[in-house]
């Protein structure tokens, strides 16, 4: 009784049998190369058939999330638009990494709520919990 | 829940490898593979080395370090690929940094 | 029962994709279940049967042929990944595929995802 109590208020994923759905990791700055975008395309595939999927964004990859861009500017069509749309996909935790928005002088200011701003730790634990890992 | 991480580019050109090094958990397993093998000699492999606490097991393809003229230490473990494939299963799951 | 599934986004003139390739092969030699290989990003270029690669370079794409026909190994190329780089055109069983390859959507991602109990980037 006492470790479904314990379950039910703290959830560990520890046990390899346990992990679910995908994780993908957004390494990249969003517009000089396509690969946030393709990262993009794979999380949103995952959704739609009802996988379960994190984002994470570390090192340049945080830059996707920062508010205020515009990539019409640059004749891009700004895919990061697309990221507004997570909930319809069943898309629910996007983690960023606390350390590579300090390292870039960037504040937890984003184009899109509820982004998980997580310390190295939590944010290696956050990605222990899946099945697989994709990195882009 | 371990993880096999497998670090194919050199940290003298990119930030992948310190990257991975920022999520390294005890029962993990590094694998340095393609310029990867490059890392052996990189600061930060000195100070991961360094740690007290560094349960971490780092391994090198080794005809990879080897094409390279790339000196593996002492405590490196040195592996073929076949290797690879069986430390994929004897982790929970694989992160591909490149 | 051990099953692998493999994504590969490096083109075939890469010497990553030997890595790759080497990795599948050791996979296969080991009596690992490898339920399918998902080219995507530059990795759909192999499906491009009029690539050729000089004779004294590495022949990934023949290497790919080999492990298909040798242990059914299933290669599955991405369509928008490969229609961007001039592999499909069109129609899905274009001249310009090759045949070892077949044409998927990212839903088999999803699906080879979902077989595998690992699922290995290159």
């Amino acid at each position: 009784m006492t470790s479904i109590m314990q379950s039910e208020t703290q959830p560990q994923l520890t046990d390899a049998s346990t992990a679910l759905g995908v994780a993908i990791i957004n390494s990249k700055a969003p517009f000089s190369s396509n690969a946030g975008k393709d990262a993009l395309d794979v999380a949103l595939l995952f959704g739609s058939f009802e996988q379960k999927v994190s984002l994470f964004f570390q090192g340049d990859g945080v830059y996707q999330l920062i508010a205020n861009q515009d990539g019409s500017l640059l004749a891009i069509k700004d895919y990061l638009k697309t990221f507004s749309a997570f909930e319809f996909y069943d898309i629910e935790d996007v983690y960023v990494c606390q350390q590579s928005l300090i390292e870039r002088q960037l504040s937890k200011t984003f184009h899109i709520d509820n982004v998980q701003v997580l310390t190295n730790k939590a944010f290696a634990v956050a990605l222990s919990k899946h099945k697989h890992v994709l990195r882009f | 829940m371990s993880t096999l991480h497998l670090v194919r580019q050199s940290a003298f050109s990119r930030n992948d490898f310190e990257q991975c090094i920022s999520v390294l958990a005890e029962q993990d397993s590094l694998v340095l593979m393609d310029d990867g093998c490059y890392n052996l000699k990189h600061p930060l492999m000195a100070s991961l080395l360094k740690k007290d606490n560094n349960k971490v097991s780092i391994k090198v393809i080794s005809t990879h370090a080897q094409a390279r003229a790339v000196e593996v230490m002492a405590g490196i473990s040195q592996i073929t690929m076949a290797d690879v494939v069986e430390l994929t299963f004897n982790h929970n799951k694989v992160i591909t940094w490149q | 029962m051990n099953t692998l599934a493999v994504v590969v986004t490096t083109p075939p003139y890469s010497h990553l994709t030997i890595t790759a390739l080497t990795y599948v092969e050791a996979a296969l030699v080991a009596g690992i279940d490898v339920v399918g290989v998902f080219f995507y990003q530059d990795g759909a270029m192999h499906a491009n049967k009029d690539i050729s690669i000089a004779s004294d370079e590495y022949q990934s794409i023949a290497h790919w042929q080999q492990l298909h026909q040798q242990y059914k190994l299933p290669l599955h190329v991405c369509i928008t990944a490969a229609e961007k780089r001039g592999v499909v055109m069109g129609s899905i069983d274009n001249e310009i595929v090759n045949e070892a390859f077949t044409v998927s959507g990212l839903g088999e991602l999803v699906e080879l995802a979902t077989k595998a109990s690992r699922l290995v980037q290159f």
